[in-house]
C-alpha cells in the first residue's frame, strides 16, 4: 500500500503537467491554475498516506522498494523503474510537496496577469514531478534521470520570460552548470557499477562496506564525483555562479526552486549516500569545507549587493552551505531539519519579496525601497517573521535547526571546531544582512511607490522594465504581465504566506533538545547504520549552544539596527574605508569573472582553434569524403536499378555465381 | 491389408483450418453481390478466428501431418505477426482503388491465400511444406500487386515481381533438390541427421552449393542484397495496402522459415554458412541505406529501408544462438508496428490527393494534420532506432546478441547503417514539421493538378513523375480520407505500440522469447 | 543406379532456362523459361529420389508441378492484362519504375 501511495505521489504532478500542457488552448486561465494546485495537493495527500503506511512498519524494516518494470537488462546492468520509500525519502517528499502546494497557491494569484499562465503551471508541475523522481528514486539510474529532468525543468522556468535576453542567458547558464554536475553523477554511477556490480540503492549500500576499505581511492573518487553533482545542483562554490542569475525567473520560481527544492537536492544526495561518504571521510570533509567556504563568502556578498532577490539568493547559498556542513560532518537529521525549516522561511521571504517587488513596479533595488511598513502591513509582518527565522532568533524554527548543526560541529572537536567558529561568524552575518533588508525597506518615510499604494489603494503602474538592464520591455507573451499582484490584495498569496509564516515560527518545536526529537527519531531507521547515529551532544551542551546562537542573532540584529537606523551614515563610511573589500563583495568575489577566465575563455579559444584549423582540414575533409563516398555509393545503387527486368536477373545471376563459387572453393 | 487412418490433430491444425475456411468463404462470396459488401468484415472475422486459434495454441509444441508441419512457439508468434499485418492490409484497403476494381471479395481472397501460405510457411518442417508455403505466399501477391488496373506501374510491378520471384523460387527448388540428394530426406530434422550421418557430406560441394542456392531463394523473398532489386520497384508500383502487407508479413514468414531451415535443418553446417549470411547482411545494410538516401518517393524509400532492415534482422540469424533469434523476433514485431504506422499514413495521403507519395508534398503536414504527422514521425524515429522507441530496444538487443557471439564487426555495421539511415529518416521528419514554402501547394482539392496550376506553382511538369503529369480526375480520391477510422486506427495504434514497447519492452521481449524457446532444443 | 547424367541434364536445363530469362524479351517466352528452370529442379529431385531409393523426392515433384502450373496461370493472367491495355509485350519496355 505504501508503495502505491508513493507511485501516486509521482503520478499526480505528471498528470497535471501533461493535462495542462496538452489542453492549454482549450482551458480557461483559472482552470490551469486549479489543476496545477490540485495535482500537487493530491501528491501531498498521497505523501502523507505513504508516511502513515510507512510508520506502520516496525522500525527495522521501514523501507519499501517497489519497481514497476524492468527497463533493460543489458550487459549485466539491470535497470528497474523503481522507487525506494523510507523515512528520508518521505521526509523530502513531504517537504517538497508541502511547500510546492503553498507556492502553487501563491502563484495562482501572483501570475494572474501573465500571458503564459498555462505554460507556467505546466512547467511548475513538471518540475515538482522531476524533483519527486529524484527523491523517490530507487537506484542511481533513476536518480540521474530525475536529476537531469530537474535541471531541464529549472532551465524552462528560469527562462520563463523567454523574450528577455537576460532571462534566457541565465537559464542557459544554470543549465550548463547543472550539466557539468550531471557528468559528475554519471561518472560516479559508472564507478559504482564497475566496483559493486549494481546501481540499486539497497545492493549498493549493503555491499559498499564489504568491498571498500575506509578512504580507498575508488570510494573517495566516487564520493567526489557525487559531490561535483551536489555542488552544481546546490550552488556551492565553485559552481555557484548560476544561482544569482537565476533570479531572472518569476518569484514563485525562485521560492520553489531556489529555496525549497532543487538546491536541496545536493544535501539529499549526500544524506542518501551517507554510507558511501562514511567510507570516504576525506570526501565528507571536502563537502563540509566547501559548505563552510560557501556560507562565509555568500554571507559577505549578501551584505554588499543591493538587489533584493539577489540578497535572498546569496542567503540561500549560505544556508545550503550550513546544510552541507551538517551532512558532511555527520549531523544528518540536523541537516535535514534545517533543510525543512529553511524551506519554510526562505520560501516565505521570497514570497514577501515578490509582493514588494510588485508594489515597486518590478524594481528590485533595496536602496530605492522605503516605508513599506505602512503601505503593506501584512507583507511587512511576514518579511519580519522570515528574517527572524533566518537569523535564528530565539524561539523561531531557524534558531533550533541552525544551532543543532553548529552544536554538532563543536561536539566533534578537533578541526571541526574551526567550522564551529566559522558557522557562528556566518550566523552573525546572516542576522546582519537579513535585518539590513528589514531596516532598509520597512521603516521610514514611504518612497514614491509605497506612497502611491497608500494613496491610491492599488499598485503603481510603472513602465515595464528589465530590472537588471533597465531596458523597456513590453507585456506580451515572454515578458511579465502588465498587472502586478501584492499579498494584501490577493487571497491566494495571503493564504500561502500565512501558513509559511506560521510554520516558520512553530516548526522549531519538532526538535527541542531534551524535550522531543521528532525529526531525529523519524529519520532514525535511515541513518541507524551511520557511525554518527549515536553521537550527539548532551542536552546541556545543546542548550548552551542554543543560547550562544540566540545571543549572536540578537547581536546581529542590534548591529543592523545600528548601521541602518541609528547611524545610517556608517555603512557609507565603511564602504569608503574598506572600498577594496566592498568592491570584492559587490562583484560577488569575481566568481563569474573567474569562471570566465579559467574555463569559458580557454574553452572558447580551443573551439575557435578547432574551427579554424582542425575542422576545416581534418573534419570537413573527412566528412566531405565520407559524405561524398556515401552519395556516390547511393548513386551507384540507384544506377543499377535501371528498371530493366533483365538487368535485375543478371545481377541475381552474378549473386548466385558468387555464392556458388564461394562454396565450391570452401568445399575443396 | 489394414490401413491406419492418420491421426488428425484438429487443435493443432485449427489456425490453418480457420484460415482456409475464411478463404473459401471469401471466394464464394464473390458470387453473391449482397455478401460482397461485407467482404472486409468477413475477412477480419476469419483473421480474428485464426488469431484466436493461434493464441489458444500458444503453448503447443506438436508435429502435425506426420512431421510436415510443426506448431510451436516460433510458428505461433510469427503467424500472429502475419495475421495482424493482413488485418491491417484489409483495413487500409477499404475503398482502395485496387480493391474496388479487383472485385472486393476476390482481392481479399487473394490476400487470405497469401496469408495462408505464410501461416503454413511458419510451421513448415519439411521441404514440401516449405515450398508449398512459399509459393502459396508469393503467387497471390504477384496477382495482388497488379490489381490497380488504372495504373501501368501496378501491372509492371506485378510482372516484375513474378518473373524475378520465380527465378528465386526456381533457384530455391534447385538448392532444395541438392540438399535432398546430399542428406537423403526432406524433413528438417532428418536432413540434419542425414547430413551428419553421411561421411564428408557436411563439407561436400553438393551440400554447400545447395545451401547457397536455398539462401539465394530465401534472400530474394526477404529483400537481401544483391537480390533486392525488385523491392523498390514493386513497393512503389503496387497498391499501397499490398505494399504494407508485403513489407511486413513476407519478412515475418520469410524469417520464420529462414530460422527454421538454417538453424534446424542446416544446424550442423553452421560454420559453413554463417560467414556467407554475415556478408549478405552487411551488403544489405550498406546497399539499403545508401540507396535510400537520394529517394524522393516515400514508398521507394521505405523499400530501400526495408532492405537495410532485413540486413539488420539477418544478422540475428548469423549468431545461431537463442539470443539472436529472440532479438530477431523482437525486431520483427517492432518492425511490423513501425512500418504499419508509416504505410497507413502514406495510404491516407494517397487517398486524399490521389497520387504522389513524394516526400516534398509532406511539408507542413505537422501543422495542418498532426494526426497524420505524428504516426509518421514516430515511425521514422523508430526505424532509425532512436530511444524511446521499440526500434531502439530492438537494435540494442541485436547488437548485444552479436557482440556476445563474437560478431562485433557486424554489430559495428549495424551502427554505421543506423547512422547513415538517420540521413533519410530525419529528412522525412524535418519535411513534416517545416512550414510549407510558398507555392508548394499545387494540389487542388479534387486531386487534379491542371497544368496551369502546376505552372503557377513553378513546378516543371515535365520533370514530375509520370503519374502526376498524366493523371486524370481521380474517382477514387477521398478528401475525407484522414478521418476514416479504418485508415487512422492502424496508424495510431501502431504508433502507440512503437512508443509503448520502447518504454516498457518487457511484454514484447517475452513475446519474442516464446519464439526463441521453441528452438531451444536445436540451438544453444 | 548412376544418376550423373540426369544431374548434368538438369543443370543444363536450369542454365538454359536462366539464360532464356536473361536474353528473351517476350514475357510469354520468359514464363516458358521459368517453367524450364522449375522442371530442372524437378528432374534433379527425381534423380536423387531414384538414387536414394526414397519416395519423398517423387512426391515433392508432383507438388512442384502443380505449383508451377499455378504460377504460370497468374503470369499469363498478367500478360493478358498487358495485352488488353495495348502495352508492348516487351520486358524491356517495363521501366517506369526505376532508380
Amino acid at each position: 500500500m505504501t508503495a502505491t501511495w508513493a507511485w501516486l505521489v509521482l503520478l499526480f504532478p505528471l498528470l497535471g503537467s501533461l493535462t495542462i500542457g496538452l489542453t492549454f488552448k482549450a482551458l480557461p486561465d483559472r482552470t490551469a491554475g486549479l489543476i496545477g494546485v490540485a495535482a500537487i495537493v493530491a501528491a501531498f495527500v498521497c505523501g502523507v498516506l505513504a508516511l502513515i503506511g510507512l510508520q506502520g512498519e516496525p522500525s527495522e524494516s521501514r523501507h519499501v522498494a517497489s519497481s514497476l518494470w524492468e527497463y533493460a537488462n543489458v550487459g549485466g546492468l539491470k535497470i528497474d523503474l523503481g522507487i525506494y520509500v523510507d523515512p528520508l525519502s518521505i521526509f523530502m517528499v513531504l517537504v517538497v510537496t508541502g511547500v510546492s502546494s503553498l507556492i502553487h497557491i501563491y502563484s495562482y494569484s501572483y501570475m494572474k496577469s501573465d500571458q503564459g499562465y498555462h505554460r507556467f503551471f505546466s512547467y511548475l508541475n513538471f518540475f515538482v514531478f522531476s524533483m519527486l523522481v529524484l527523491v523517490l528514486a530507487g537506484n542511481f539510474v533513476m536518480l540521474i534521470v530525475g536529476w537531469a529532468l530537474v535541471g531541464f525543468a529549472s532551465y524552462a522556468l528560469i527562462s520563463y520570460w523567454y523574450r528577455r535576453n537576460t532571462a534566457t542567458k541565465a537559464g542557459m547558464k544554470a543549465f550548463v552548470i547543472n550539466v557539468i554536475g550531471d557528468i559528475g553523477l554519471y561518472i560516479a554511477a559508472i564507478l559504482i557499477f564497475k566496483n559493486l556490480g549494481s546501481v540499486d540503492y539497497g545492493t549498493v549500500f549493503e555491499k559498499a562496506p564489504e568491498v571498500f576499505s575506509t578512504n580507498q581511492w575508488e570510494i573517495v573518487a566516487i564520493c567526489l564525483c557525487l559531490l561535483v553533482g551536489a555542488f552544481a545542483k546546490s550552488a556551492q562554490m565553485p559552481f555557484h555562479t548560476w544561482l544569482a542569475d537565476a533570479m531572472e525567473g518569476p518569484t514563485p520560481v525562485s521560492s520553489l526552486i531556489h529555496a525549497a527544492t532543487m538546491v536541496t537536492a545536493g544535501v539529499y544526495l549526500i544524506a542518501r549516500c551517507h554510507t558511501l561518504f562514511e567510507l570516504a571521510p576525506t570526501a565528507a570533509d571536502v563537502a563540509a569545507f566547501v559548505g563552510l567556504a560557501t556560507l562565509l563568502i555568500a554571507g559577505t556578498i549578501a551584505l554588499a549587493v543591493t538587489d533584493l532577490k539577489r540578497i535572498i539568493a546569496y542567503s540561500t547559498m549560505s544556508q545550503i552551505g550550513y546544510m552541507f556542513v551538517g551532512v558532511g560532518i555527520g549531523a544528518y537529521s540536523a541537516g535535514m531539519f534545517h533543510l525543512m525549516t529553511h524551506a519554510f522561511f526562505k520560501a516565505l521571504l521570497f514570497m514577501a519579496a515578490g509582493s514588494i517587488i510588485s508594489a515597486m513596479a518590478n524594481m528590485q533595488d533595496i536602496d530605492k525601497m522605503k516605508g513599506f511598513r505602512k503601505a503593506m502591513p501584512f507583507t511587512a509582518a511576514t518579511l519580519i517573521i522570515g528574517a527572524l527565522a533566518l537569523s535564528g532568533f530565539p524561539g523561531m524554527s531557524g534558531w533550533f535547526s541552525k544551532d543543532e548543526i553548529i552544536d554538532f560541529a563543536h561536539f566533534r572537536r578537533g578541526m571541526y571546531d574551526w567550522m564551529w567558529v566559522g558557522m557562528l561568524i556566518g550566523a552573525l552575518m546572516t542576522a546582519i544582512y537579513s535585518f539590513r533588508i528589514i531596516f532598509r525597506i520597512l521603516p521610514g518615510p514611504a518612497c514614491e511607490e509605497a506612497q502611491y499604494l497608500i494613496d491610491k489603494g492599488h499598485v503603481i503602474h510603472g513602465e515595464p522594465k528589465n530590472p537588471a538592464t533597465n531596458e523597456v520591455e513590453d507585456t506580451e507573451v515572454g515578458y511579465p504581465g502588465e498587472e502586478h499582484h501584492i499579498a494584501e490584495q490577493a487571497g491566494g498569496m495571503k493564504f500561502a504566506m500565512a501558513i509559511l509564516a506560521f510554520l516558520s515560527i512553530v516548526a522549531g518545536v519538532l526538535q527541542i533538545p531534551g524535550v522531543d526529537e521528532v525529526v531525529t527519531k523519524f529519520l532514525e531507521p535511515t541513518f541507524e547504520n551511520s557511525v554518527f547515529a549515536h553521537m550527539h551532544p548532551s542536552t546541556g551542551e545543546a542548550w548552551l549552544g542554543l543560547t550562544e546562537g540566540g545571543l549572536i542573532s540578537i547581536a546581529g540584529i542590534a548591529i543592523a539596527w545600528l548601521l541602518y537606523i541609528k547611524r545610517p551614515d556608517l555603512p557609507g563610511k565603511f564602504r569608503q574605508r574598506f572600498s577594496a573589500i566592498h568592491t570584492l563583495c559587490v562583484n560577488k568575489w569575481y566568481g563569474d569573472e573567474l569562471v570566465d577566465f579559467l574555463v569559458t575563455n580557454p574553452v572558447k579559444a580551443v573551439g575557435r582553434f578547432c574551427n579554424r584549423v582542425f575542422e576545416r582540414f581534418a573534419i570537413d575533409g573527412a566528412t566531405a569524403g565520407v559524405a561524398g563516398l556515401t552519395r556516390s555509393a547511393g548513386a551507384a545503387v540507384r544506377d543499377i536499378q535501371s528498371g530493366m527486368l533483365r538487368g535485375y536477373a543478371l545481377l541475381m545471376l552474378f549473386g548466385i555465381l558468387a555464392i556458388a563459387v564461394y562454396f565450391l572453393i570452401r568445399s575443396l | 491389408m489394414s490401413f491406419d487412418a492418420p491421426t488428425m490433430d484438429y487443435a493443432g491444425l485449427s489456425p490453418i483450418i480457420a484460415l482456409t475456411t475464411g478463404l473459401v468463404v471469401l471466394v464464394l462470396a464473390a458470387v453473391f453481390d449482397r455478401i460482397k459488401r461485407f467482404g472486409p468484415a468477413l475477412a477480419l472475422l476469419a483473421y480474428a478466428v485464426t488469431a484466436g486459434c493461434l493464441i489458444w495454441q500458444w503453448d503447443a509444441d506438436v508435429d502435425l501431418v506426420s512431421g510436415a508441419l510443426r506448431l510451436d512457439g516460433l510458428a505461433v508468434v510469427l503467424s500472429l505477426l502475419a495475421v495482424v499485418s493482413a488485418a491491417v492490409a484489409v483495413l487500409l484497403a477499404i475503398g482502395d482503388p485496387s480493391e474496388t476494381q479487383a472485385g472486393r471479395s476476390d482481392w481479399l481472397a487473394l490476400l487470405t491465400g497469401s496469408l495462408l501460405g505464410m501461416v503454413i510457411l511458419t510451421q513448415a518442417t519439411s521441404m514440401l511444406t516449405f515450398f508449398v508455403g512459399l509459393e502459396l505466399l508469393s503467387i497471390p501477391l504477384y496477382a495482388l500487386c497488379g490489381t490497380n488496373l488504372r495504373r501501368r506501374e501496378s501491372l509492371e510491378s506485378g510482372l516484375k515481381y513474378l518473373i524475378v520471384g520465380s527465378v528465386g523460387s526456381a533457384t530455391l527448388l534447385y538448392g532444395l533438390a541438392m540438399i535432398y540428394g546430399a542428406s537423403g530426406a526432406t524433413g528438417f530434422q532428418e536432413i540434419a541427421d542425414g547430413l551428419q550421418a553421411g561421411d564428408g557430406m557436411l563439407t561436400d560441394s553438393l551440400t554447400l552449393v545447395g545451401v547457397g542456392m536455398v539462401a539465394v531463394g530465401l534472400a530474394f523473398k526477404i529483400s537481401i542484397a544483391p537480390f533486392h532489386q525488385w523491392t523498390p520497384d514493386v513497393y512503389q508500383g503496387a497498391p499501397t495496402p499490398v505494399t504494407a502487407f508485403m513489407a511486413v508479413a513476407t519478412k515475418a514468414a520469410g524469417f520464420a522459415i529462414f530460422i527454421r531451415f538454417f538453424l534446424v535443418a542446416l544446424g550442423p553446417l553452421v560454420d559453413q554458412w554463417d560467414v556467407m549470411l554475415a556478408a549478405l547482411a552487411a551488403l544489405s545494410i550498406v546497399v539499403g541505406n545508401v540507396g535510400a538516401l537520394a529517394q524522393t518517393s516515400l514508398k521507394r524509400m521505405l523499400g530501400y529501408s526495408g532492405v537495410a532492415q532485413a540486413g539488420y534482422m539477418l544478422a540475428g540469424i548469423v549468431t545461431a544462438t537463442q539470443a539472436g533469434v529472440d532479438a530477431l523476433v523482437f525486431y520483427l514485431a517492432a518492425y511490423v508496428a513501425m512500418n504499419v504506422a508509416a504505410f497507413a499514413v502514406v495510404v491516407i495521403r494517397e487517398r486524399q490527393s490521389g497520387f504522389s507519395d513524394d516526400i516534398s508534398t509532406l511539408r507542413g503536414l505537422g501543422r495542418e494534420k498532426p494526426l497524420l504527422a505524428w504516426p509518421l514521425t514516430i515511425a521514422m524515429l523508430a526505424l532509425a532506432g532512436l530511444p524511446p522507441t521499440a526500434g531502439f530496444i530492438g537494435k540494442l538487443y541485436l547488437i548485444q546478441a552479436l557482440v556476445d557471439d563474437d560478431w562485433t564487426w557486424l554489430a559495428v555495421m549495424i551502427a554505421i547503417g543506423t547512422m547513415i539511415s538517420l540521413g533519410y529518416y530525419l529528412r522525412v521528419v524535418a519535411a513534416l514539421w517545416m512550414s510549407p514554402a510558398e507555392g508548394d501547394e499545387a494540389v487542388p482539392a479534387d486531386g487534379t493538378p491542371s497544368d496551369a496550376a502546376a505552372a503557377a506553382a513553378g513546378i516543371d511538369t515535365a520533370s514530375l513523375p509520370p503519374q502526376i503529369a498524366g493523371a486524370q480526375a481521380d474517382p477514387f480520391a477521398d478528401p475525407q480520407a484522414d478521418r476514416r477510422w479504418y485508415l487512422l486506427a492502424p496508424a495510431i495504434i501502431a504508433m502507440a505500440a512503437a512508443l509503448f514497447f520502447g518504454i516498457i519492452p518487457q511484454p514484447l521481449v517475452d513475446f519474442a522469447q516464446h519464439a526463441g524457446d521453441a528452438l531451444s532444443v536445436w540451438i544453444s | 543406379m548412376d544418376i550423373e547424367w540426369y544431374i548434368v541434364l538438369s543443370a543444363l536445363l536450369f542454365t538454359v532456362g536462366f539464360i532464356g530469362v536473361l536474353v528473351r524479351r517476350n514475357p510469354v517466352v520468359v514464363l516458358l523459361c521459368l517453367e524450364l528452370m522449375l522442371s530442372a529442379g524437378a528432374l534433379s529431385l527425381l534423380a536423387f529420389s531414384r538414387m536414394l531409393g526414397n519416395q519423398d523426392g517423387q512426391v515433392f515433384v508432383l507438388i512442384v508441378l502443380v505449383v508451377a502450373a499455378c504460377e504460370v496461370v497468374v503470369g499469363l493472367g498478367l500478360v493478358v492484362a498487358m495485352y488488353r491495355r495495348r502495352l508492348p509485350l516487351d520486358v524491356d519496355e517495363m521501366k517506369e519504375l526505376k532508380g
